[in-house]
This record gives structure tokens, C-alpha cells and sequence, in this order.
């Protein structure tokens, strides 16, 4: 009987697709996958221990650069965990611009993770180049709302830091145009495309209780068949006053989870139309004028979780009745949901490892902190 | 060529060279034009394929090198030539410098068959065709060198899996232009040529029809499922999306060229868009008709050929300017097409690529060889047993009936091969769903 | 599982059954209508095709006026002081730590003045949040647009406040409806900060034609200041008021209530608090005055102190003069038990000998008539204490 050896290959740090410095060590048998361990911890900023030395304001601008992706979710995690610390009440049209600000992220963190998901496959950009158009888009709304593209700084504690810039409305009205536009065209590039299901269909294959028992979170979950999102179990914010649906995959492959964060799209932009029809009956202010920003918190501790385009993203806090926090803890939905990897990319080819650690869709950011 | 020279030399001026010399300046001067021709429409087509691109992906190409960025291949080759040569240590030096030189060779070799205009071929052998593809899979051997010369095992297994590519690509491209020299009954390039004149319909196959240069075999069912097969292997000999496993920057490896810098990486890179080009030449000619356009012929029926002798040399100047322009125009649309369908589609894995090319093309090849066999019996032949009743009908009455048989017998093929690679593939995923738990299970 | 307001959707994997090819041609349809639509611009947001790229830096984009890149300070384009009290609410809100200010100090009572005398910034370091323009409370730092600052000289990106400053007309280009909504009380403060500067300090340093012109005015206002009458309180002068004028004005009212009569001699006023540098001054000024007492008592009019060619100089000997006179004519109850009193009675002696020497024909330009009015002046201190 003949025996093939066992080849080790390190695929990373130093990778072009790797979506960060990520390293897995993957063990092979001819093409197939026989054991991969990802290793990480080349990001690690030491953003929790900080964390404490800062005050809780101080750590605004720090949690933007957790998932660089998408600040705006980070913020609103952050601020939610202070704010219910606190106490601290948040008026409504703050609400409404808070959500509004989340769901354009989640539309360009879908579109830019689809857009380096076919890059993966060997698609040479053009999806991401369409992506990273609509991205630049949403971009210039925040950089006019907030002031800087990716680092938002927006939310405070007990609203946001300021109200939208006159020129934002009639753009937000023309993306909203777009946006359906975009979405059905890379529907139709990627839905029949064949090279595409064959690259896609039945790879990385994640089952229902395998996903759970991983305590995997966000589109990863509910392509693999969960109809859980965070939104609609535990609402938070204002989102029990919008109409949304839920998409769930069959399967549980990579072609689940496109076809999932494609309808996410969707169903972000429809909120988005019912943000805006309500928002010029909001009462209040974009902030809370009795916060104080410098909150001296009680001693006690939270946790508070959002629903952000990648997962579950959930902050811990411990006061001790003192200006900084005594203990900061990220729970990171990208390094949660890294972990089935191994069990994800065994059996199959080694060139599908890029293409599954592509749909997973992680920041290093989040995973290292 | 020799003619001209000789007319030149000899009656121009008057020099009474004899004619080893006259066919020595020939010779040598198609080879320098050639030699020159080849890298500048490869400098072209580098420049071509990053407009196009970016304007496909919403962008602006390279714009800043001169006019509209027409110098930028200029900057890439400055580029490649002052990089350092790296050899790796252990690496076999020799072959390692010889590795490139034997992938870039044959592509030159290869200009030596293709007509540009009428009567403007370097050498028109009668077996043109064949020897176009027996030196284009010289390459391979010059890829395996590559790879192995670089003692890197990711790099052996890179050049493994190209020449294995390659390899295995050239079968349905053969065999589909087998389907056309059935067809034709001729191997030579410019019989080829001549063959498609007329109106849709060739007039080799139905005399009589008016000469306007658009008789081209693609008008037919053998010759359009012959296209597409042929197109498809192109792309993969030519190592283009989706079939560009050694350009990957998201496999493992670099595939061959990972020990390569400087000059010899400019070398890959240049066999790889000059082979693209002649492959897309030989898509124009063989499918499209070359040079073979409205006006040519006429032109060229004026002018000074060798059954012509008292033609006039104006037209051949003409003819030739509007063949090379019907031939040029036709080879930058197959490239943009190569590059369309590069800005498009995703990678095929290495696996999900040999499937295709054994398992899905090679079939449906074979069945249009069948079908060519049919036409050529149908439009051709007839004096065989049971086939004499074809031998009263008019040339477009047989014409039609062999079209329409071949069509059909065409699409049927198409589909039910589709149907069962598709099913194949869908297994296959189901295959590896086993392999994971066995091997989950052992683990 | 059930959910409110909306349904659970299972994506569709295919829509068609045979897979032919059909999917590739859809491909190459989206991306053909993407290179016919790239041969002209995007032009706005509710377009997906059209060519996207702005060529940087032939052509810019517009920046919102909320766009924060690096901090800048502000100074007033009128008067060219500075808006920053150094106060150091942005360095306490810099989460980096990257502010670190050094305030002003009055070079004369060495009190803290609402103005500061370095600012320093590390840009390499800082985010950008933005954080110290919102903690700003005098609207005196404001996050600036200016985002070319690559360099390879690091040390080159410790901004100094030389370097951070920016006139109000530079920030109203960049951001006009953010400085609109803040301009009146930025303003208001800035007059108050500007009262409580002394000197030159708080002008933006490049501005030397307006440090300069200001340094005239402050020499104008000196010199035209009207004398305080010897008793009573005297008169708020027009102009600012050192601290140590402020306190024996302060004094000198608090004096007048308690109903006191000779400004010199009476019992210590309880007067208001002078900084230790204040009392460090003053209790020079009675050693000096006692000093110059006994020589005054001992030596002629030869020894009258050299002329003084500037009011501050002329001040001190009239302080002398004053208080050699007062030294001389005072088996006097009280020597001042206290240093504030003693700089009062100094301060009003300086006024009487001013008065005096106002009363004289002409201003002496020369020693000897200098020497004159000093005389003149301790005779008549001495006559008014008899």
C-alpha cells in the first residue's frame, strides 16, 4: 500500500490574502487538508490594557481602530456598555442617526468583504472595485457627518457628537438609489456564475450545531441555518421599530454565506428608507445635553452586545467607581468565529483555505486587539 | 518578400546578386521586422490590458507616462531590466538562465507562420498549422527547466502543475482545429485563409457566391463549437483567467516564477503576451478569416501575385494595408476578450481545472470531429456507398441540410456534456464531504 | 423560531437547473456594461457606473467642513491675541497625551496670566479624534484640513505653537458654519482673557508689528495715566491695572471705609492678599526706602539719586525721596507693621512726588534739575506729614 508523507506549509504572516497578518500552519496530504491551526497575535495592541489607563472617553476613539472596518459599530458597542452602566438616556433622533450610521456600515463591510472574497477566488478586483466604489461613497456621508472616513469617533455617551451636515440627506437619497443597483448587479455577476459555484458550493461546510457549539456569531451563524441575530432577539437601540428580514442559508458553505450578506444589503438599505422616513419626527437633540462625557461610572459591571456586520461584538466593563475603568474586555466576533477553521478546512483542497478564511470575513483588528 | 528584394535589387538598381544572397537579405530582414514586431505588441498589449481592466473596474489605468500613459510598458521594461538577478544558492545555475530563454523561443519561432496580409507570410509552409503548435509545446519543457532548475519544492510543484496545465490544453485545442483541417483538407495556414472567402457560406464550400471576404468557418456549427473549444484552451495555454493557477497571488506559491527577477521575469512575462497574442492571431485566422475582410480579395485580384505578374504594385500596398488591418483589428478584439472575460470570472482550482479540460472539453471536441466528418461527407464527398443520392442535390441544398444537421447534433452534445460534468462536479463536492468525515474520523 | 416585524428568509441557492454557461454570459454582460460606461466621469452618488477615480493632485476633492486632520490653535486676526488661556482641558482630554502646554506667567508679580507660553504637539502621534476641540472651552483649538504633512524628518512633527498657530480668518476659509456657530462666545471670552494679559503676553509671537504697536500703547497708557490723588481712593485709571495697583487700590478703598485720614501713617488697613511675590516686592521697597531714608537724612541734596532718564527709574527715586521724607518726619506712631501698608504708603508717596513733580515748571531732563525735583519733592512730603 503505498504512503504518502505529510507536508507542513505555513501559509502567512506575510500573505496578500490572508486579510491581515494571520499565519495557519496547515498539514496536507498531497492537496488535501489534513489539520490547520491558525495562528495569531501579530496585530496585538494592547488595546484592553490601555484601555484602563484611559478614561472612558478617552477610549472612544480607541475602540474605531478594534474593527477598522467598521467604527461605527465599535462606537455604538462601546457607548451602549457605558451608557447602561451609567444610566445615561439617549434622545430619540440620536437613536435614529446611531442606526442610521450602523446599517451604512454594514452595507459597506458586506460589500467590501464579498469584493475580497471573489478577489480570493481570482476575480483581479473587479468585484472589490465596485465594492470599494459604493465604500467610498459611504465614506464621504461619514466623513461629512463625522469627520474622518474610517476613525469615526462618532457616538458619545448619550448621543453622537453631531448632527448631519446639511449635504447629507440628498446623498444619502441618491446612494439609497444606487444602492439596489449595486446590489442586483453583483447578484447577477456572482448568483449562476459558474466558476464561481464551483469555487463556492458545498466548500467549508459548517453545520448547525458545530456553529453553535463554536458560539459562532453574525452572517457565519446564520448561513449555517441559525436564525439568530441580535437585532431581533435581544433588540437594543431602536430596532424594534423597523420591519427586517432575517436571511438564513440551507446549507451552511461559502455560497451561503454570499448569498447572505447579499440580502443583508438589502435589508440594511430597507431600514435605512424607514430611518429615513421617520427621522424628521424625532424629538430631541443628537445628544443628551445632561451627559457628562467624563462619566464617573458606580462600581459595578456590564456587558453589552451589538450586532455588527461580522458578529457579535460585545464589551465587558468593570468600574470601580473611578474615572477609568478597571477591567476593558472585548468580546471580538472575528476571533470567535476564526475558530472552527480547522474543522472547516479539513478534507478539503489547500486552495480553498483562502476562499473559507475569506467567508469567514475577519478583521485583525478584532482578533489580535 | 523575395520578390520584392529581388525586383529591388535587381532590377532597380541593377546589382546582379544571385539569389542566395538576394533570399539571405530576405530572410534576414522578415526576421529583424519580426523580432522587432514582437516585443512592441507585447508592450502594447501590456498597456491595452491595464486600460481595459481598469476601465472595466470602474478606474483609470495607467495615465502619467506619456500621452495617456502610452510609455508605461517602456517604464516596466526599464524596470525589469534594472532589477537585480537573484539565483538562489543552490540552484543550478545554468539551467536556470536557459529555463527562460527555452519558454520565450518557440513563441518567436511561432511568427514565422502567420500570415498578415495576402502574400505577406514569412514562410508559407504546407504544413503551417502543425508546426505552429509543435513548437508551442517546446514551452513546457522550458517551464519544467524553470521550476526545477530553482530547488524550491514549491516552485517544482508550481512548474508541475503549469506543464501539466499546459499539457493537457493543448489536446482539445487540437482537436478542434482538427475538426477545420478536416474540414478543409489542407495544413497550411494561408490555404486556410483562402478557404474563407465568400458571403457566410464559403465559397469553397458552395461556388458561385460573391467574394466579400466573409466566408469565415465561425458561420458554420463545426467551425462556432470549434471557437469556443479553441478559445477556452487558449485561454488556458495561455495561462489567462480562469485558468491562471501560476499567477495566483492567493495560492501558496508563486508557481515557477517565484525564483525569478529582473530580466528572466521579464522574460516569462514576455513569452506569456506574446503567446497570448499568437494565440488570439491564430483564433482571427483560422476562425475569422485573417486578413480576409470586405475588399481585400478585389484588391488583392489587382495586384502583382504569382498568377498575376502584370499586376499593378499599388495594389498590393492597398491589399496589404487592409489585411493587416482586418487581421489586427480581429486579434485585439480576441485580446480584449481575454482580458473581458479576466476582469469577469474567478479561478478555477487546479483540480476543478484538469476536470474541465479532460473530462468536459476533450468530449465535446471529439463529438465536433464527428460532426465535421459529417459535413465534409455531406458538402464534400459523395461518391461512397449510400451516400450517392447527396451527389444530385444543388451545393446549397447540401450545404443546408449538413448545416443543420450539425447544429443540432452540436447543441445536443453541448448540452448533454454540460449536464454531466455539472452532476460530476456536484458529486465531487459530496466526494470530499466523505473524505472530510473519514478523515475527521480518524483525527 | 418567530420574530417580530419581519420574516425569516431561506436564501435561494439556484434559480436554474442547467448550467450551461448562461451565468458566465451574465458575467460578461455586467462587466461589458461597466467598461462602455467608463468613458465618462461618475458624477454622483446614484451612479454605479462611469469612471470613479478623482486624479489627486491634478484634481481635489471638496473637504466637508467637519473633516478633522491634526489640531491647530486659532489667534484673533484684530488684536492678534491668541484664544488659548492654556487652561489644559485638551491636554487632560487627549487620549494619546500627546498636548503639553506650559502657561504664561507675568514677568513682573509672577502671577499665571490666561495665556500660554509654550504649546507643543506631537502630530506624529496624535489620532485626530478630535477630542481636545470638543473639550475646548475657549474654542481656541480646532482640527484643522491640512493632511499633506508626510516628511522624513520626524523631529520636524513636534509642532510648536509657532508653528500651530492660525488666524480666525484661515479657519473661517475651512470650516465657516462650525466657527458661525461659536464665533460670539468665543469672542466674549477672548475679550475677558485679553483684560487679564498683561503686556504683550498672549499675542500671537509672528505678529511683531502688533506686539509692537501694542507695546506703544501700553507705554502711551503709562505715561498719560492721570496720578491717584495722595489720599482718598484713587481713581480706576484708564487701561489695565497692574496687580500690585490693584491691591493698593483695593487698600486704599478698604482704608478709606475704615475711615482712616493720613494715607501714610495709619494702622494697617486690612488689606487684600498679596502674592508672596507681591510681599517679597514690598518688603524690598521698605528696606530700600529705609535705606535710602538714612542716607537721605545723612548726606545733601548732592546725594540725590542720578537722574533718571525713564518714568520707572524716577518712580523709584521718588519713592525714595518719599520715604526718606516720611522716615525723617516720623517719630511716626506707626512704622507699617506690615509690608502691604508699607507699599501703600510707597505707592502714594511715588503719587505725591509725581503730583509734584508735575506741579514743577517743566519736566527735568537733566541730572542736576532731576536732583531738584527730588529735593523738592521729599521738602514737601516732609512739609505735608508735619
Amino acid at each position: 500500500m503505498l504512503k504518502t508523507e505529510e507536508l507542513q506549509i505555513n501559509i502567512g504572516p506575510q500573505h496578500p490574502s490572508t486579510h491581515g497578518v494571520f499565519r495557519m500552519i496547515v498539514t496536507v496530504d498531497g492537496e488535501t487538508i489534513t489539520d490547520l491551526k491558525p495562528v495569531f497575535g501579530y496585530l496585538h495592541r494592547n488595546h484592553e490594557q490601555i484601555a484602563e489607563v484611559n478614561t472612558y472617553l478617552q477610549n472612544m476613539p480607541y475602540t474605531d481602530r478594534l474593527d477598522y472596518f467598521n467604527s461605527m459599530a465599535n462606537n455604538h458597542a462601546y457607548a451602549l456598555a457605558v451608557e447602561k452602566l451609567v444610566g445615561i438616556e439617549v434622545p430619540e433622533r440620536a437613536e435614529y442617526l446611531r442606526v442610521l450610521m450602523v446599517e451604512l456600515t454594514r452595507i459597506l463591510n458586506h460589500a467590501g468583504a464579498l469584493g475580497f472574497l471573489i478577489n480570493d477566488m481570482g476575480a483581479w478586483q473587479t468585484q472589490l472595485a465596485f465594492g470599494m466604489r459604493e465604500r467610498e461613497k459611504i465614506l464621504d456621508l461619514f466623513e461629512s457627518a463625522s469627520g474622518a472616513r474610517l476613525m469615526c469617533n462618532y457616538f458619545r455617551f448619550g448621543g453622537v457628537a453631531r448632527d448631519l451636515p446639511p449635504d447629507f440627506m440628498p446623498r444619502l437619497k441618491d446612494l439609497l438609489i444606487a444602492m439596489p443597483a449595486f446590489v442586483d448587479e453583483m447578484e447577477r455577476l456572482l448568483r449562476e456564475n459558474e466558476i464561481l459555484l464551483q469555487r463556492s458550493e458545498n466548500i467549508g461546510i459548517l453545520p448547525k450545531e458545530v456553529a453553535i457549539s463554536y458560539s459562532v456569531t453574525g452572517p457565519m451563524l446564520r448561513a449555517s441555518g441559525v436564525p439568530y441575530d441580535i437585532r431581533k432577539a435581544e433588540p437594543y437601540s431602536i430596532y424594534d421599530r423597523f420591519d427586517f428580514d432575517v436571511p438564513i442559508g440551507a446549507v451552511g458553505d461559502v455560497y451561503d454565506r454570499i448569498l447572505v450578506r447579499i440580502e443583508e444589503m438589502r435589508q440594511s438599505k430597507r431600514i435605512i428608507e424607514q430611518i429615513i422616513q421617520q427621522l424628521p419626527d424625532a424629538q430631541g437633540g443628537h445628544i443628551n445635553p445632561k451627559a457628562r462625557q467624563n462619566v464617573r461610572p458606580p462600581a459595578g459591571d456590564v456587558y453589552a452586545r451589538v450586532e455588527t456586520p461580522k458578529g457579535e461584538l460585545g464589551f465587558y466593563l468593570v468600574s470601580d467607581g473611578s474615572l477609568k475603568p478597571y477591567r476593558y474586555k472585548v468580546r471580538a466576533p472575528s476571533f470567535i468565529n476564526l475558530t472552527p477553521l480547522g474543522d472547516m478546512c479539513r478534507g478539503y483542497k489547500v486552495a480553498d483555505v483562502v476562499v473559507i478564511l475569506g467567508s469567514i470575513d475577519i478583521v485583525m483588528g478584532e482578533v489580535d486587539r | 518578400m523575395y520578390d520584392v528584394i529581388n525586383h529591388l535589387i535587381n532590377t532597380v538598381f541593377g546589382l546582379g546578386w544571385p539569389s542566395w544572397a538576394i533570399s539571405l537579405i530576405a530572410y534576414l530582414l522578415v526576421a529583424t521586422i519580426l523580432f522587432l514586431v514582437a516585443p512592441f505588441q507585447m508592450l502594447f498589449l501590456t498597456y491595452f490590458e491595464r486600460r481595459a481592466i481598469a476601465q472595466m473596474q470602474d478606474r483609470i489605468g495607467p495615465n502619467r507616462v506619456g500621452p495617456q500613459g502610452l510609455f508605461q510598458p517602456v517604464a516596466d521594461g526599464v524596470k525589469m531590466f534594472t532589477k537585480e538577478d537573484i539565483v538562489p544558492d543552490a540552484a543550478d545555475k545554468w539551467v536556470h538562465l536557459i529555463g527562460p530563454c527555452v519558454v520565450v523561443a518557440p513563441t518567436m519561432f511561432m511568427f514565422a507562420v502567420l500570415p498578415w496580409g495576402p502574400g505577406m507570410v514569412p514562410l508559407d509552409m504546407n504544413i503551417g498549422l502543425l508546426f505552429f503548435f509543435a513548437i508551442s509545446s517546446v514551452s513546457a519543457v522550458g517551464l519544467m527547466a524553470s521550476g526545477w532548475a530553482s530547488n524550491n519544492k514549491f516552485a517544482l510543484l508550481g512548474a508541475m502543475r503549469a506543464v501539466a496545465q499546459m499539457v493537457s490544453y493543448e489536446i482539445p485545442a487540437v482537436l478542434s482545429l482538427l475538426a477545420i483541417v478536416l474540414v478543409t483538407g489542407s495544413l497550411s495556414i494561408v490555404d486556410l485563409i483562402h478557404q474563407q472567402a465568400g458571403l457566410f457560406i464559403s465559397s469553397a464550400d458552395v461556388p458561385g457566391i460573391p467574394d466579400l471576404g466573409l466566408g469565415w468557418f465561425v458561420f458554420t456549427p463545426v467551425g462556432f463549437l470549434a471557437f469556443i473549444a479553441f478559445f477556452i484552451a487558449a485561454l488556458a495555454e495561455g495561462e489567462r483567467t480562469p485558468f491562471d493557477i501560476p499567477e495566483a497571488d492567493s495560492e501558496i506559491v508563486a508557481g515557477y516564477m517565484t525564483e525569478y527577477s529582473g530580466m528572466k521575469f521579464g522574460l516569462f512575462y514576455l513569452a506569456q503576451y506574446v503567446l497570448n497574442f499568437l494565440l488570439c492571431a491564430i483564433t482571427a485566422i483560422i476562425f475569422f478569416g485573417g486578413w480576409q475582410g470586405p475588399g481585400v480579395g478585389w484588391l488583392y485580384a489587382q495586384a502583382i501575385t504569382p498568377t498575376n505578374p502584370d499586376g499593378n504594385g499599388l495594389f498590393n500596398v492597398l491589399a496589404g494595408m487592409l489585411g493587416v488591418f482586418y487581421f489586427l483589428a480581429k486579434t485585439y478584439f480576441f485580446f480584449f476578450v481575454m482580458v473581458w472575460v479576466r476582469g469577469a470570472y474567478a479561478r478555477l482550482r487546479i483540480d476543478q481545472l484538469m476536470d474541465f479540460g479532460w473530462k468536459f472539453l476533450i468530449p465535446l471536441t471529439l463529438v465536433n470531429v464527428i460532426s465535421a466528418a459529417i459535413w465534409v461527407g455531406l458538402t464534400k464527398w459523395g461518391a461512397a456507398e449510400g451516400l450517392a443520392f447527396v451527389e444530385g442535390w444543388a451545393p446549397l441544398m447540401r450545404w443546408g441540410v449538413a448545416f443543420v444537421i450539425t447544429l443540432l447534433l452540436n447543441i445536443a452534445a453541448y448540452i448533454f456534456l454540460a449536464r454531466v460534468y455539472s452532476q460530476a462536479q456536484d458529486e465531487r463536492a459530496r466526494l470530499d464531504n466523505e473524505v472530510l468525515e473519514r478523515l475527521t474520523n480518524v483525527a | 423560531m418567530d420574530i417580530q416585524r419581519g420574516n425569516i428568509i431561506v436564501m435561494d441557492r439556484r434559480r436554474g437547473k442547467l448550467r450551461a454557461g448562461q451565468g458566465l454570459l451574465q458575467g460578461l454582460k455586467v462587466v461589458w456594461d461597466h467598461w462602455i460606461g467608463s468613458f465618462r466621469k461618475n458624477e454622483n452618488f446614484s451612479q454605479i457606473h462611469g469612471t470613479f477615480t478623482i486624479e489627486y493632485p491634478d484634481e481635489r476633492m471638496k473637504l466637508p467642513q467637519a473633516y478633522r486632520n491634526m489640531p491647530v490653535l486659532i489667534y484673533d486676526d484684530e488684536t492678534g491675541h491668541e484664544l488659548c488661556t492654556a487652561c489644559y482641558q485638551c491636554a487632560r482630554a487627549c487620549p494619546p497625551e500627546v498636548i503639553h502646554i506650559t502657561q504664561a506667567k507675568d514677568p513682573n508679580t509672577g502671577k499665571m496670566v490666561p495665556a500660554s507660553l509654550e504649546f507643543i504637539i506631537e502630530y506624529d502621534a496624535c489620532m485626530s479624534c478630535g477630542l481636545c476641540a470638543e473639550a475646548c472651552p475657549f474654542d481656541a483649538i480646532k482640527m484643522d484640513h491640512f493632511f499633506e504633512l508626510a516628511t522624513d524628518d520626524r523631529m520636524g512633527l513636534l509642532q510648536r505653537k509657532a508653528d500651530l498657530n492660525r488666524p480666525i480668518s484661515y479657519y473661517t476659509t475651512i470650516a465657516p458654519d462650525l466657527w458661525d456657530e461659536v464665533k460670539e462666545g468665543a469672542m466674549k471670552k477672548l475679550q475677558g482673557s485679553i483684560k487679564r494679559r498683561p503686556g504683550v503676553i498672549g499675542i500671537a509671537g509672528h505678529l511683531s508689528d502688533k506686539i509692537a504697536a501694542r507695546r506703544r500703547e501700553l507705554e502711551a497708557e503709562a505715561a498719560a495715566a492721570p496720578p491717584a490723588p495722595a489720599d482718598a481712593a484713587p481713581a480706576a485709571p484708564a487701561g489695565k491695572l497692574s496687580p500690585e495697583e490693584k491691591a493698593a487700590k483695593l487698600a486704599a478703598m478698604r482704608a478709606a471705609k475704615a475711615g482712616g485720614a493720613a494715607p501714610a501713617a495709619e494702622a494697617p488697613a486690612p488689606a487684600p492678599e498679596l502674592s508672596p511675590a507681591d510681599a517679597k516686592a514690598a518688603k524690598l521697597a521698605a528696606i530700600k526706602a529705609a535705606n535710602a531714608a538714612k542716607k537721605a537724612a545723612e548726606a545733601s541734596a548732592a546725594e540725590a539719586p542720578a537722574a533718571p532718564v525713564d518714568e520707572k527709574a524716577a518712580k523709584l527715586a521718588a519713592i525714595r525721596a518719599a520715604n526718606a521724607a516720611k522716615a525723617a518726619a516720623a517719630e511716626a506712631p506707626a512704622a507699617p507693621v506690615d509690608e502691604k501698608a508699607a507699599k501703600l504708603a510707597a505707592i502714594r508717596a511715588a503719587n505725591a512726588a509725581k503730583a509734584a513733580a508735575a506741579e514743577a515748571p517743566a519736566a527735568p531732563v537733566d541730572e542736576k534739575a532731576a536732583k531738584l525735583a527730588a529735593i523738592r519733592a521729599a521738602n514737601a512730603a516732609k512739609k505735608k506729614s508735619e
